[in-house]
């Protein structure tokens, strides 16, 4: 379980996340809206310890990520699949699967290697496992990212507006395989602006707003008019969001 | 002195200065990037107090004449620290801190070249530090710096010559022995000049070699 207790957060005496409380248990797949700004993505630096907490507390599977023996442990429980990509520009697709795994986790080489060529082929990607970044289109990209996430075998997956930097026909890509994925159970905090596919994926949706979370409801219960939508901010947003 | 023409002999005399002169350039130039790197590590550490030790060191050696360094280690240090030290010494300690005090600039440039996304990802992956410097920023940090240490490299062959100065017998000092001796500076200063012409070529040409070696790695800039 992900457990986000009173988190606060502060840049430069703006508080971006203010008394946080969240819980992922494992199958879930929760998706958090909010608009630009709201600190979607300050949350998700937070539970995998790139941000430092002001207040409060998050912990993967009881690991502490204010802890910096435990953080070690967290992050080999989660991983990381960044609306950029931020892929190693240096090393072929298969290469980028195969850092983790090989250093972290201490596989051997060689089936790391073998793993990492398996999931590219699940992404589609079998052709152009040799393939630096660079070469690739921006849904493949995504797709490298995608299972350079999974290549850890993480318990969590973090997404953050992962289909943000992608044309329309990308996003499909890139969706439909994290449609299989969440069929597949696997466990995920997903930060989207794709309203419509969140609505289809998750099992709870999360609202954000300047930092605090206002709404968390199931799924159906969320979109349901005496819900999520009896929130005049999620209404709001929701609209704004289907103008485009 | 002597008064004579050119000999057989001085050609050996000019090869051994020339060695001279590589031996040093050689040395200064392992030395300084061993400690160029290493600074250079502190700061990616961001080790507190060594951090603006190191800069401080770097930034006078950077800002300050080679030959009053030359002359601060060689005249004063016996002064200071009643430590006698030879022309040779003097010349390794001074070049070689010259030196690292420009590589040091250029390997925090290459790092800070390498794109704050990448490392954080490495991190958030469970990377160390140390695995993220090794594997991520450094291959691609040496890829940025290859041509900038070249050209250093070049330069620092003609700063050797400095040591003359204080007495070492390299190349430069080979020379003014035979312009004394042989009264012909045109022809004597003309041969010393080609000789570090073409070894600064010839560095210029290994180090092309080189980069290019690295950039067949490099196919993933997309260039
Ligand atoms: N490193 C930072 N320094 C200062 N302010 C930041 C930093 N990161 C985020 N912020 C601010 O925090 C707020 C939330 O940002 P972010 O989490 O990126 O929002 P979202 O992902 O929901 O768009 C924004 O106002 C943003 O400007
Ligand atoms: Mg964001």
């Amino acid at each position: 379980m992900i457990k986000i207790e009173g988190v606060r957060k502060v840049f430069n005496g703006v508080t971006v996340l203010d008394h946080i409380d969240l819980k992922v248990e494992k199958g879930e797949v929760v998706s958090i809206l909010g608009s630009s700004g709201s600190g979607k993505s300050t949350l998700l630096r937070c539970i995998n310890g790139l941000e430092k907490l002001d207040g409060g507390s998050i912990s993967v599977d009881g690991f502490d990520v204010a802890r910096p023996k435990e953080l070690a442990e967290a992050r080999k429980r989660s991983a990381t699949v960044f609306q950029l990509f931020n892929l190693y520009p240096h090393m072929t697709a298969v290469q980028n699967l195969m850092l983790a795994p090989v250093e972290v986790l201490k596989v051997p080489k060689a089936k790391a290697e073998a793993d990492a060529r398996a999931l590219l082929a699940s992404v589609g990607l079998s052709e152009r496992a040799d393939a630096y970044p660079a070469q690739l289109s921006g849904g493949q990209r995504q797709r490298v990212g995608i299972a350079r996430a999974l290549a850890v075998n993480p318990s969590y997956l973090l997404l953050d507006e992962v289909t943000s930097a992608l044309d329309p026909e990308m996003t499909a890509e890139v969706l439909r395989i994290l449609a299989r994925l969440a069929d597949e159970g696997t466990t995920m905090v997903f930060v989207t602006h794709e309203v419509e596919f969140a609505r289809t994926i998750s099992s709870r949706v999360v609202f954000l707003e300047k930092g605090r979370l206002l709404v968390d409801l199931p799924t159906t219960e969320f979109f349901a008019d005496d819900g999520g939508l009896a929130n005049p901010r999620v209404r709001q947003f929701l609209s704004n969001m289907s103008k485009g | 002195m002597q008064y004579g023409s050119f000999t057989w002999y001085d050609l050996v005399l000019l090869g051994q200065g020339l060695s001279v002169s590589v031996l040093v350039f050689l040395a200064t130039s392992a030395i300084g990037l061993v400690l160029g790197i290493a600074w250079a590590t502190v700061r990616f550490y961001r080790i507190p107090v060594l951090m603006q030790l190191v800069t401080l060191v770097a930034e006078t050696l950077k800002n300050s004449p080679v030959l009053v360094q030359l002359f601060l280690v060689f005249f004063g240090l016996p002064v200071l620290a009643q430590i006698n030290v030879t022309p040779v010494q003097a010349a390794v300690i001074t070049l070689s801190g010259n030196t690292a005090a420009f590589i040091y600039v250029i390997a925090v440039s290459a790092i800070e070249s390498v794109g704050r996304d990448q490392i954080e990802a490495a991190r958030v992956f469970g990377l160390s530090r140390w695995q993220t410097l090794r594997r991520v920023v450094s291959p691609q940090a040496t890829a940025f710096a290859i041509g900038p240490l070249i050209g250093l490299a070049v330069n620092q062959l003609q700063v050797t010559s400095l040591v003359s100065v204080i007495g070492v017998v390299d190349l430069t000092k080979i020379g003014n022995i035979l312009n004394l001796r042989t009264l012909e500076p045109f022809i004597v200063w003309t041969a010393v000049g080609v000789l570090y012409y073409l070894c600064a070529k010839l560095i210029a040409r290994l180090g092309g070699k080189l980069e290019a070696r690295l950039r067949v790695h490099s196919d993933w800039k997309g260039l």
